[in-house]
């Protein structure tokens, strides 16, 4: 579903968070968001999630104005830098979750929670508990309970900081993979350039409450804001010695 | 032998007490230096239950009386601790939480009579129980400020973002997660109270009888053996909670 963001303002004790922002984000694409720490990235997302309010501004989600709706009601999941599984319960149930308090009956939730086991290849863990898991692994159940509940927009808050560079890159493919097949609308947001890249069908950099999002890559890595650049000449500087 | 010695020692000290006083409640003559009774009887016990016949009610006294203050000091400080835990000015509320344990129970109490006094409440139930809160809820509070942390929170919003009420969120999540914690600070607080023998004499005034009191008294009598028998049971009920807390306190290397 579409996002359309419209000249959305937060401010926080005194402090500017988000700044009359706008964009729009087509459907099924995904938008990497890049920004240093505290330049509202969080925020954004919380606000369209509807965890946090806006001060001045409209949010649209597939054409439905979500803003002042709650939570509950915008199918909009957001995902934590934690793979946040609710301990008490086993992968399987964990993914069942957002099935079961959707109304889903006991026996189709868990046929369906299966079959997400089986592609995000955890078939053998169903009955184990989330402290029982690797990072990777609960954040594969994290991601998977949260493609389950079929949401309109799935908006990714550093969800692989605290993986290791192999684990991350197994999972940059699975995310992206399942995420297009399924056609999710997605905001990735990430400090990682390289991941921002991989990730992104559309890039962005946000600073000071504002979001720039480019039109490709190349306008992407041209602004130097983005530190691309940066980026390209510390490995060019490998090739010159 | 260095490795077991140390760890053994320990054990030993620590089991010691647990040995000693299931053995002295059925010792018949045990006199010095004999590391053993030279008999062992029941009658102490007999003693216990026959000639007090106030024993059994003051057992089950106690247990509805430790109960009532875990069950209000928890509830309290559950609910409370998540109001507290958003608000910016949580560690100075924490900070004066602490106050109350900067000074004796006891003289806690004396200084509480006063008002007990004016409003009837000394020398009843009602007014141990409030005490022993008033004592216990800045612990608790404290205790369930650190459990709804940015984890909890964070939980409960994801709740919502998967569709749950806020109704949901608590019983499906929130509740369940927050279990170990609940029963930790109950049975802490159970056996605080369990154990509570400062408050209770000084604002039960000798009317409100728990078995802590009634142990002291049989020591105060100089009578060893049946207060090793009453200490038996007073460490009665605390194990039975312990066990079915077992698995919150087990250490986890």
């Amino acid at each position: 579903m579409n996002i359309n963001v419209e000249n959305v303002s937060v401010s926080r004790s005194g402090h500017q968070v988000l700044n009359d922002l706008s964009f729009e984000l087509q459907d099924g694409h995904i938008l990497s968001v890049m920004g240093k720490s505290g330049c509202g990235k969080t925020t954004l997302l919380r606000v369209i999630a509807g965890l946090g309010s806006a001060d001045t501004g409209t949010i649209t989600i597939g054409g439905r104005d979500v803003t002042g709706i709650p939570p509950q009601e915008r199918r909009a999941v957001y995902l934590y830098q934690e793979a946040l599984l609710f301990p008490h319960l086993n992968v399987l149930e964990n993914l069942a979750f957002g099935l079961k308090i959707r109304g889903e009956n006991k026996k189709s939730a868990e046929n369906k929670a299966r079959d997400m086991l089986e592609q995000l290849d955890l078939t053998s863990h169903a009955h184990k508990k989330s402290e029982q898991l690797s990072g990777g692994q609960r954040q594969r159940v994290a991601f998977g309970r949260a493609l389950l509940v079929s949401p309109s927009v799935l908006l990714l808050d550093e969800p692989f900081s605290n993986l290791d560079s192999e684990t991350r890159m197994a999972m940059q493919q699975l995310y992206r993979k399942m995420a297009q097949e399924r056609g999710i609308t997605t905001i990735f947001v990430t400090h990682d350039l390289k991941e921002a890249v991989i990730m992104g069908s559309r890039l962005s950099y946000m600073e000071e409450g504002k979001l720039r999002v480019y039109d490709d890559l190349q306008t992407f890595a041209a602004d130097p804001l983005t530190g691309m650049q940066r980026e390209i000449g510390f490995w060019q500087s490998f090739d010159k010695k | 032998m260095r490795k077991y010695g140390v760890p053994v020692f320990i054990a030993v000290v620590l089991i010691l007490p647990f040995l000693y006083l299931p053995a002295l409640s059925v010792a018949g003559t045990w006199k010095y230096p004999f590391l053993l009774p030279a008999s062992w009887s029941p009658e102490h016990w007999e003693r216990l239950f026959g000639a007090h016949q106030g024993f059994v009610p003051v057992v089950i006294h106690s247990v509805l009386l430790s109960g009532s203050v875990a069950l209000l000091t928890t509830g309290t400080g559950f609910f409370l601790g998540r109001l507290l835990s958003g608000d910016a000015g949580h560690r100075q509320i924490q900070a004066v939480g602490y106050l109350t344990y900067a000074f004796s129970p006891v003289i806690y109490a004396y200084c509480l009579q006063f008002f007990f006094l004016k409003t009837g409440m000394s020398g009843t139930v009602p007014g141990v129980i409030i005490v022993q809160f008033l004592l216990f809820f800045p612990f608790s509070v404290i205790y369930f400020i650190s459990h709804w942390g940015r984890n909890m929170k964070a939980l409960e919003e994801l709740c919502f973002t998967l569709g749950a009420s806020r109704r949901d969120a608590w019983i499906l999540a929130l509740l369940p997660v927050s279990a170990p914690a609940i029963r930790t600070a109950f049975f802490q607080i159970f056996v605080f109270s369990w154990f509570d023998f400062g408050l209770t004499r000084v604002i039960g005034q000798g009317r409100v009888s728990t078995l802590s009191l009634t142990v002291w008294q049989y020591l105060a009598e100089a009578d060893p053996h049946i207060a090793a028998a009453g200490s038996c049971l007073l460490l009665l009920p605390p194990a039975i909670l312990m066990l079915i807390n077992e698995k919150n306190i087990r250490f986890k290397p």
